[in-house]
């Protein structure tokens, strides 16, 4: 049956393009590209190393991301669930011989579980009630680990033989890490791509910018918040494991630190919340800067990196708050405008 | 029976002294309805304000005062100036970043210039205070005895005086307040900038008591957000029973459990609060499940 | 005809205040059903109550033969109950064309699918020059239709529409009355709580008088504008303002 529409009203003047969401852009092969030459090239062991913390964080920062940037769920919390991955897959490993191959999934799917029960303990806050809660969640978790010490070798911490071999996840040649780290990125890229490309990802926006229109809309908020949640704890998980396997030593103090939850939502900040490519650029830009900083600098001036970061961060947050990747996006429109 | 007494007395000194540090951060959420992630750092900042009026000029910590509460008044001012006012209108993320940033910011910079390193004052009082079987720091009692002035100072400010009326209208309806002439801005300012000023305060007091270093801060801040969330957020009189709790708690768990374990109860507690109270012991309907700043 | 929803002896109280009292009523399918009071008469309350944001203290919602007493809000939305709301709530991080897609994801499961009804909902308002545009960008006007445009999009069986005449010009008034007018031809039956009257004397096949809580009145809207107690119900307001 045809309808009279509603006249339409005056047309808008200059409208901005619909975000592809869950396609691939030049940019992103680009910058993928770029990797696999990086990692192709001879590098010192010092850049090396640079590298794959690069890429571990920013799998991290994505991994981040899906909860706090799509969902709207900032937890300062994340380094609760690195904690279980590192710990679950290095347990296993050290006691019951178990390759961490297998191992990492296990860590992943008991941080994902520890993610969901997070967002159902949570369920009722909000704002900094939420971020609050998570904060303290963590810190539960880490004086935990700490006085378990039959479980998790206590504040010594715990440590995995350096033999090297494949089956063992544990290598000599920091290239095979950095791969190693740049397969997590694509994994959580793919992961978040597919995300965003599907309904599920709309349910996450629409429960971060209006709960109460999203379940009006027929979305259950409590299921969506769980599940974004637990998806995100669970690659934080995994990352948590591949980091164990490349410092080969676990302490509580270092893997569930605030200061390492900071970190983790501070890269999406940076790089631009609830996009795919923020992380990533966030962590492309600020850990080699600090690792390169600590480096140089030294002890001579210890902590100037860290200055120049958080005065950076909140030159950001005030005057760019789509971030690194919404700079980057005016930039191309910019460059595509001139004939 | 004694040390149950003893136990269960310091723990309630080392609350006031704990409510004392989170009275300025409940202040400045119950108004702003911001969440100062960097209120540590201002603590840490103060400390070494203290630690510097009492060390290189030989004053007492509590002279000390003096100096440091119109300091760090002026420093809250200019932070509000520079990072807060201008991300008040922008969603909440902005200023939790902001402000996240500024505390990592101040952290290094002490650092740098301090490194490490703790730095103390020796204490005031040779002797303790002693009450039949029991014992305690001087120190302590004089905090406690600060905390319960400036807290009933503060109530006097906020019912009786022309500001505290303001204040209350801002928080009542902030638009409402904005056409009735008074000026929003300027109360924000102001109460940030007092909140910081009794962060200073509570630095002259705890200095006494406590080490300095730069991530003194972390440590603190914690038991202030515990604090807060406990008392009710936005809520003064919460806050000195939010800290009370924590003090009793702790200093109950870390004799009968482990010390290690004091410090996890209340964070089980306060997850405990926030599942089933979430908006605290005495803490306004909805405050937690409503989004703030949004 | 059958009813779609059977409301029986819905109350709701927030502490001693009655907000809801008892209030029974049944909606035909096909009906354009008006529902107006004076301001605090709990319409909004009883639109909670049906849309399943806040649960009954006592009574039943019956909505096509099944119980839906104290269910949520989403599942209240999947079995086929649309809403808009007094305040516009958009997704404002989300393009036009976004915010009508999550709700006409309950049709269609894949996103080009979505976006294909979402589209056409939205030529049906007007709003298709308009489908890229940041939320944040739009007029009320505009925000009313695309509160509009969400809840048509899911295809719903019942719409609850909240005030969508407020804050629009005469002009505006005047399509979008008519446009309501036309639902129920298309298997929407249509709740409408509306304050511009005379759009919704024109148009309503029936009308409901909420006051203090309590349904007062309930019939054509030719009885109703000469029914005493409504006339009452609407002046003593006025006193008191005055």
């Amino acid at each position: 049956m045809s309808i009279e529409p509603l006249a339409p009203p005056k047309k808008p003047k200059r409208l901005p393009v619909l975000p592809q969401r869950g396609k691939l852009s030049m940019f992103e092969i680009a910058l993928f590209v770029a990797c696999l030459v990086l990692i192709a090239v001879e590098l010192s062991q010092n850049l090396r190393d640079v590298m794959v913390l690069t890429f571990l964080f920013a799998g991290l920062g994505l991994a981040w991301n899906i909860a706090g940037g799509y969902a709207g769920l900032i937890s300062f919390g994340h380094a609760a669930f690195f904690g279980i991955g590192a710990y679950t897959s290095t347990i296993l490993f050290v006691s019951a011989g178990l390759t961490p191959w297998i191992g990492l999934w296990c860590g992943g799917v008991l941080a994902a579980a520890a993610g969901a029960l997070l967002a159902l303990i949570c369920a009722r806050l909000r704002g900094p009630f939420f971020i609050l809660s998570t904060l303290a969640a963590a810190e539960v978790v880490r004086i935990g680990a700490l006085n378990w010490s039959s479980l998790t070798g206590g504040p010594e911490g715990l440590s995995i033989l350096p033999v090297a071999n494949v089956a063992n996840m544990v290598f000599v040649s920091k290239t095979a890490y950095a791969v190693l780290m740049l397969a997590y990125v694509v994994f959580v890229y793919a992961i978040t791509k597919a995300l965003e490309g599907s309904r599920y990802g709309y349910y996450l926006f629409a429960v971060r910018d209006d709960e109460e229109a999203a379940s009006a809309a027929g979305v259950n908020p409590l299921l969506v918040r769980t599940a974004a949640m637990g998806l995100s704890a669970f690659l934080t998980g995994i990352g948590g494991s591949l980091f164990a396997q490349y410092f080969l030593y676990l302490d509580p103090t270092f893997v569930i630190s605030p200061e390492l939850s900071f970190q983790f939502a501070l890269l999406p900040a940076v790089g631009g919340l609830g996009t795919a490519i923020g992380p990533v650029l966030g962590s492309f830009l600020i850990t080699p800067l600090s690792e390169l900083l600590r480096s140089y600098l030294g002890n001579a001036a210890a902590g100037l990196h860290l200055v120049i970061y958080s005065a950076g961060l909140i030159v950001v947050m005030l005057y760019f708050p789509g971030g690194l990747a919404a700079a980057l996006n005016r930039l191309g429109r910019g460059w595509k405008r001139k004939p | 029976m004694t040390t149950l007494g003893q136990l269960v007395i310091s723990g309630i000194l080392i609350g006031g002294i704990y409510a004392l540090m989170s009275i300025g951060l409940t202040l400045i959420f119950g108004v702003l309805r911001i969440v100062n992630f960097a209120h540590g750092e201002f603590l840490m900042l103060a400390m070494y304000g203290a630690w510097a009026v009492t060390t290189l000029l030989g004053f007492n910590p509590y002279v000390a005062v003096l100096a440091i509460v119109p300091a760090m008044f002026l420093f809250g001012g200019i932070v509000y100036r520079i990072i807060i006012s201008p991300g008040l209108d922008k969603p909440h993320l902005v200023v939790v970043f902001a402000t996240m940033g500024l505390s990592i910011f101040l952290q290094n910079v002490a650092l740098m210039m301090m490194t490490a390193d703790l730095w103390d004052v020796p204490p005031i009082f040779s002797h303790a205070v002693i009450v039949g079987a029991l014992r305690f720091k001087a120190e302590l009692l004089l905090g406690f005895l600060i905390t319960i002035l400036c807290t009933v100072g503060l109530q006097w400010v906020i019912r009786a005086t022309y500001l505290g009326k303001a204040i209350r209208a801002t928080v009542q309806d902030g638009e409402a307040a904005m056409l009735m002439g008074i000026p929003v801005p300027r109360i924000f300012l102001i109460t940030f900038a007092g909140g910081s000023a009794l962060v200073g305060l509570a630095a002259c007091v705890m200095m006494p008591l406590f080490s300095v270093f730069p991530t003194v801060g972390l440590n603190f801040v914690l038991i202030a957000f515990v604090v807060v969330v406990l008392g009710g957020m936005g809520s003064i009189e919460g806050a000195l029973i939010g800290g009370i709790c924590i003090g009793v708690v702790q200093s109950l768990s870390s004799y009968y459990v482990a010390p290690a374990f004091g410090q996890m109860f209340f964070f089980i507690l306060f997850l405990l609060v926030m599942i089933f109270r979430p908006n605290g012991i005495l803490g306004q309907k909805g405050a937690a499940t409503i989004g703030i700043n949004d | 005809m059958t009813a779609i929803l059977e409301v029986r002896n819905l109350s709701r109280a927030f502490g001693s205040l009655m907000a809801v009292n008892d209030v029974s009523f049944n909606v035909e399918q096909g009906e354009l059903l008006g529902l107006i009071g004076p301001n605090g008469a709990g319409k909004s309350t009883l639109y909670n109550l049906v849309a399943g944001l806040l649960r009954p203290t006592r009574g039943e919602i019956v909505f096509d033969g099944q119980n839906v007493t104290g269910w949520k809000s989403h599942r209240i939305a999947q079995v086929g109950i649309a809403r808009t709301f007094q305040i516009p709530k958009p997704y404002r991080q989300l393009s036009v064309v976004e915010n009508v897609m999550l709700t006409a994801f309950q049709q269609e499961r894949t996103v080009s699918g979505a976006m294909a009804l979402a589209e056409a909902t939205l030529a049906d308002v007007g709003l298709s020059e308009y489908l890229t545009a940041p939320v944040g960008t739009l007029t009320v006007g505009l925000l009313k239709r695309l509160e509009v445009a969400r809840a048509l999009a899911m295809r719903p069986k019942l719409v609850l529409f909240d005030e969508i005449m407020a804050g629009l010009t005469p002009a505006e008034i005047g399509v979008m009355t008519n446009f309501v007018a036309l639902l129920p031809a298309r298997g929407i039956t249509v709740i409408w709580v509306e304050h511009v009257l005379y759009a919704i004397m024109k148009t309503a096949t029936r009308i409901m008088v909420l006051n203090r809580g309590e349904l007062i009145a309930n019939g054509p809207p030719a009885a109703i504008a000469r029914d005493p107690a409504v006339v009452k119900a609407y002046l003593g307001e006025e006193m008191t303002i005055a």
